[in-house]
């Protein structure tokens, strides 16, 4: 596995921790002072930050750009990037202008279909797919070349991460894919949140069986639920999420004003169930729209403080 | 030009389904024009269209029962391409109630579909000459 | 065949203002068979234009004929004599036809009467459905005979993507996920092995993103 030194996230997971990230989403719109305050709130509580790419094919700041802000005030990003908007040109041309922004880390997308977007009537790019962008992220990486075999003056050496759903049809391909974007360089992945732990589980054991917990470090999404509404918007409108009915009941079981309150205990039982299974490194923390909970939930699961660098070298824990 | 001042039904019809000379004595408050297919499924979009044209207020399409057709499914294929001529005439303005297809039993049905027929056309606009 | 669709009345009818005497030409292979622009076709549209012109009050006489194709000089040429006699054609060919109308009648308006979409298939009576984007480069075995550049939505040669959903493609319950298909298909084959081997980006210099193509068989230029 590739661990690039100047990656935090990398030199965590490097070192057997167990890894913390969170998202933020950029603003629609010129003003940084969001991710700023986003950025705020969950430095500290986390190894690292994910930038997302025009999330549902709706225009916001550049994750590039975004990435470069959390750079700046020495929050470590994850720069999310979809082949849905840019074509193989245009993404080499940002890979090498994040890392020399600072970037460290990308995590590579296909993307949502512009058809949920803004704006729907524009051209989708797709010139190449996600694994081809993790192959291509790593071979400019590894051999220090562009697409086109030209010898690169600074080579970006990215920690190289991709996306997986365990709760997507078919449940069997699921592992084979991921054994797809493991072999072509991806070294983390983030998986989709995670509701139904038995589903999960399963795909964990397939995935172990095939080897593959030894050759990526695995990071299991967790999302703190709201509302009922919200467990019933996830459960039937999001594709390729799994959110089981005793969820829902459980969610609409507390009054209104306790929802937030069950959320959170879910996340926080999610959260330690998913710590003893075995080839889980780590949790990526999606609360949308919600970056507040981020903190109480890092510190209610036992992972605050995170390890600075000197116990990441030493590879301990601080709870060590 | 119209001859007389009274409202133009032109009646598309399975032969199977009716003999004109069977329809009860109809009321004097239309011309009806029969044309006989030998299968439902022989009126073709632009027969109904051509009605029109030709100076007809309304367009009837009477059809064998359904399960009755005697070559299986003709009624229906009718039935789908009058619904395709009725949008074409709501796109263009002419309101598609003015067409319809009502599957026949007995000539005696026919007096009530062509009161039902000319009880929509008021509201619908008239028809330029 | 070449899929298309009728356009909507009303632009139909925009796009005829300026004219007086117009000939509908038809075509007889593509579009006839999806039902946009054959000679039934062309029959029904006069008749419907006529019935919306009545309405405007607008004077327009209309010319009907169909040829063959509207994509070989040969054919067009038996349309010059109508054509000489409008003051403009409305071409229910597709977008290649109408062009090689306008190549030829140069100086008469050739206006387009239907939406050309999709290279595809009559799936079933009734439904045709798209299943190949021209790409000039295909790779249809790789796929087991699935083409996920046309009909994945997002042209993923390593899919499926998350959203696959039941077989259902996240961007319409309606569409099927193609990837889901080429699973199923290439599982049928006993080609599984083919979905574990890496599938490098697609080289689109020979599909319409490298300029439009051209085809010159030697054998045949005299």
């Amino acid at each position: 596995m590739n661990h690039p030194a100047d990656s935090r996230l990398a030199g965590v997971l490097a070192a057997g921790g167990f890894a913390v990230t969170a998202e933020c989403g950029p603003p629609r719109g010129a003003d940084p002072a969001v991710i700023r305050r986003k950025g705020a709130l969950l430095a500290g509580y986390v190894d690292a930050v994910n930038v997302t790419d025009n999330q549902t094919a709706i225009v916001r700041l550049s994750s590039i750009a975004a990435s470069a802000h959390l750079a700046a005030m020495g929050i470590e990003p994850v720069m999310q990037m979809v082949t849905r908007d840019r074509n193989r040109i245009a993404l080499q041309s940002d890979i090498l202008g994040a890392y020399s922004l600072g970037i460290r880390n990308i995590l590579c997308l296909s993307g949502d279909h512009q058809r949920f977007g803004s704006q729907p009537e524009a051209l989708n790019v797709f010139d190449i797919d996600s694994i081809n962008l993790v192959r291509t992220v790593h071979d400019m990486g590894a051999a220090g070349k562009d697409m086109s075999g030209f010898a690169l003056q600074g080579a970006p050496k990215m920690f190289i991460g991709a996306a997986a759903n365990p709760f997507a049809d078919p449940l069997d391909y699921r592992v084979v894919r991921l054994a797809k974007k493991i072999a072509a360089g991806a070294a983390f992945v983030q998986t989709q949140c995670v509701f139904n732990l038995e589903r999960f589980a399963r795909w964990m054991a397939m995935a172990r069986d095939e080897g593959l917990t030894e050759k990526v470090h695995i990071l299991a999404g967790v999302t703190p639920l709201k509302s009922k509404g919200m467990a019933q918007y996830m459960a039937n409108q999001v594709a390729g999420m799994d959110v089981p009915e005793d969820i829902i009941l459980r969610m609409g079981s507390v009054p209104k004003e306790k929802a937030r309150e069950e959320g959170v205990a879910i996340c926080l039982e999610t959260i330690a169930a998913l710590r003893q299974i075995d080839g889980v490194h780590g949790i990526h923390i999606m609360a949308i729209e919600w970056e507040e909970v981020v903190a109480d939930i890092v510190k209610a699961a036992r992972l605050w403080p995170r390890p600075g660098k000197a116990e990441q070298a030493e590879g301990r824990s601080p709870e060590d | 030009m119209r001859t007389s001042s009274l409202p133009k039904i032109t009646v598309f019809h399975c032969a199977n389904c009716l003999d004109p000379v069977r329809v009860p004595m109809a009321s004097s408050a239309c011309d009806l024009k029969f044309v006989a297919l030998a299968c439902s499924s022989m009126v073709k979009d632009v027969f109904l269209l051509r009605a029109f044209e030709a100076g007809a207020d309304a367009v009837v399409v009477l059809v064998c029962p359904e399960g009755a057709c005697r070559y299986v499914e003709g009624n229906l294929r009718a039935k789908k391409r009058v619904q395709w001529v009725k949008d074409l005439l709501d796109e263009i303005g002419m309101d598609g109630r003015r067409l319809a297809l009502h599957n026949l039993a007995s000539a005696e049905a026919v007096p009530a579909i062509v009161d039902q027929t000319l009880a929509v056309l008021p509201q619908s606009e008239p028809v330029p000459a | 065949m070449i899929v298309a669709e009728r356009k909507p009345v009303a632009e139909i009818k925009n796009s005829l203002a300026p004219y007086d005497k117009v000939l509908i030409l038809g075509c007889g292979t593509c579009v006839k068979t999806c039902f946009a622009g054959g000679e039934d076709e062309v029959a029904v549209l006069a008749s419907a234009l006529r019935l919306a012109l009545k309405q405007s009050g607008q004077q327009l006489r209309f010319e009907e004929l169909t040829v063959e194709r509207q994509c070989e000089d040969e054919f067009i040429q038996e349309a010059g004599p109508a054509v000489g006699r409008n003051a403009a054609v409305l071409s229910l060919a597709c977008g290649a036809g109408v062009q090689a109308l306008a190549r030829r009648f140069a100086a008469v308006p050739v206006l387009p009467g239907v939406n050309t979409t999709f290279i595809g298939v009559l799936e079933k009576p009734g439904l045709f459905t798209e299943e190949c984007a021209g790409c000039g480069d295909c790779q249809l075995a790789t796929f087991g005979g699935i083409c996920p550049f046309t009909r994945c939505a997002k042209k993923l040669l390593n899919g499926p993507c998350g959203g696959s959903r039941q077989g259902r493609c996240e961007v319409h319950p309606d569409t099927d996920c193609a990837w889901h298909l080429i699973i199923e298909r290439l599982n049928a084959l006993g080609q599984m092995d083919r979905l574990k081997t890496y599938v490098p980006p697609k080289s689109w210099n020979r599909s319409l993103a490298g300029g439009p193509r051209k085809l010159i068989r030697k054998d045949h230029v005299l």
